[in-house]
């Protein structure tokens, strides 16, 4: 078989090697590059959409925990209000119950002052009309019998387990 | 080993659920295994033709690409097929079959070891030309690929006892002419009287030099190429006929073993994996970035957004004219 010499040009060949590069390049680019790129494009816009949709979210999210910090402060600031008022109501109450409780306390007091002197009055009455009994009493023991130093005892003792 | 991935890739990508996907996944393994086919069959049929026809010769004998056909009739050269063609569109068919078969069964979500390659790749080019060329440039990357993946498996054939094109002046003129064909594309875009202007800059004088080192570029391309892949075939057929001379003379006398070339087992590879493997894939690399360098050098990213106020200032200009 027959060869090339080890340089030899033959302007054919370099035709066809040119053309040969031009049609890889071609195949190159229809067989490997854009199938490629494509599932990279739709990779990459899956991607974006994906986060596209997760800032959304994200938003959305942000926005509901604005409102639900709005509307906390809201509660709380009734909240708020209701126990200062609540607050006020039982100082105010408890204000009226005490006065009323006082005037309650002089009233009982007064009467208790009262009937302490009815009593008091009634008492020294008492008294006073046992010890004219008793002084009756004893008078009348006295005369009855003569008294010695032993009767004289027991009359006191008597006397006074009487009282 | 591309054998074995093709069947993992086609395992672990549609699960057996019933009966429906089991016949979709035998499909697909048809398809890969076709694919592979068409991978490694143009190449297998190139080292057939060439056990076919190599003549049986003792002694270094160094020289181009054999001749398989002649047609004559042709214009100036009849045109003969060799060697180098053939195995040009063998390793253009193993691309093709190796591009379908990494793009077989891409899935927007990824994740098989093909489709991580075939993005790897694109990514890369991409990057490669957008680093040297600029985005203007970003439709270089389809030629940027094809010079890689041609020049380097070109060099690369030799491995498996095929004769490298790239080792074939012919061959690589053919792409530095293709190369030199887009410098002057890119240039004409400044204008035609630009370009014209070009070849007197700095000044008139050296327009003759400007001239040669104009066409010096496809001359040089084609002869760095082909020269590092020829010489690393000289040197290697001169290395192992040596060593075999060697082992004639040391071992010669020694009955049967004597008849082994025994000094050629392990030279050679080693310088394989340097003429062959590494200078193979230095040549396509360095290709590739003479090729970027040349077409992005040959109209600046200055002048061009130069040219572009210019020209948005004339339309302007057109249009208040026209008011």
């Amino acid at each position: 078989m027959q060869s090339l010499s080890i340089i030899s040009v033959n302007i054919w060949q370099v035709l066809i090697s040119f053309a040969n590069l031009a049609l890889l390049t071609w195949i190159v680019k229809k067989f490997l590059f854009k199938p490629v790129k494509k599932v990279l494009d739709t990779r990459r816009e899956t991607i974006d959409s994906a986060y596209a949709r997760a800032g959304e979210a994200e938003a959305e999210a942000e926005e509901y925990r604005r409102n639900y910090a709005a509307a906390m402060a809201a509660v709380n600031q009734t909240t708020d209000q209701m126990i200062a008022e609540a607050a006020r109501n039982a100082e105010r109450r408890s204000a009226e119950i005490e006065s009323a409780a006082r005037d309650r306390a002089r009233e009982i007091r007064q009467q208790a002052e009262a009937d302490a002197l009815l009593e008091k009055k009634k008492a020294e009455a008492d008294i006073r009309r046992e010890i004219a009994d008793v002084s009756t009493q004893l008078t009348e023991k006295l005369l009855e019998r003569e008294i010695k130093p032993e009767d004289h005892r027991e009359l006191i003792d008597s006397f006074l387990q009487e009282l | 080993m591309t054998e074995f991935k093709g069947e993992k890739g086609a395992r672990s990508s549609p699960a057996s659920r019933g009966d429906a996907p089991m016949t979709r996944d035998s499909r697909f393994r048809l398809v890969d295994g076709l694919l592979i086919a068409l991978m490694a069959a143009p190449l297998l049929c190139c080292l057939a033709l060439k056990v076919l026809f190599t003549p049986e010769s003792e002694g270094v004998d160094i020289s181009g690409a054999m001749i398989y056909l002649t047609v004559p009739g042709f214009p100036l050269q009849d045109l003969v097929i060799t060697e180098s063609q053939i195995n040009s569109w063998a390793i253009m068919l193993s691309i093709l079959g190796l591009c379908l078969y990494l793009t077989h069964g891409l899935t927007e979500k990824g994740g098989t070891k093909r489709q991580l390659i075939a993005e790897w790749i694109v990514e890369k080019c991409e990057g490669l030309v957008s680093a040297n060329m600029g985005e203007r440039f970003a439709g270089y990357e389809y030629l940027i690929a094809a010079i890689m993946a041609l020049s380097a498996l070109s060099s690369l054939s030799c491995l498996i006892g095929l004769f490298a094109p790239t080792g074939d002046v012919n061959v690589t003129a053919g792409w530095a002419i293709l190369v030199f064909a887009l410098v002057t594309y890119t240039k004409l875009q400044g204008g035609f009287l630009n370009y014209l202007k070009g070849f007197t800059e700095p000044i008139p004088v050296f327009t003759p030099m400007n001239f040669i080192s104009e066409f010096s570029l496809p001359v040089s391309m084609a002869f760095r190429h082909y020269g590092n892949v020829m010489s690393g075939a000289v040197i290697s057929a001169l290395i192992g006929a040596a060593l075999r001379g060697l082992s004639k003379t040391l071992l010669g006398w020694i009955p049967v073993i004597g008849q082994i070339p025994l000094l050629q087992i392990g030279l050679p590879a080693i310088l394989s994996i340097y003429f062959d493997v590494f200078s193979g894939l230095m040549q396509a690399f360095i290709f590739a970035m003479l090729t970027m360098l040349n077409v992005s050098g040959s109209f600046p990213q200055e002048a061009w957004e130069k040219r572009q106020e210019r020209k948005a200032i004339r339309k302007q200009r057109a249009a208040l004219a026209k008011a």
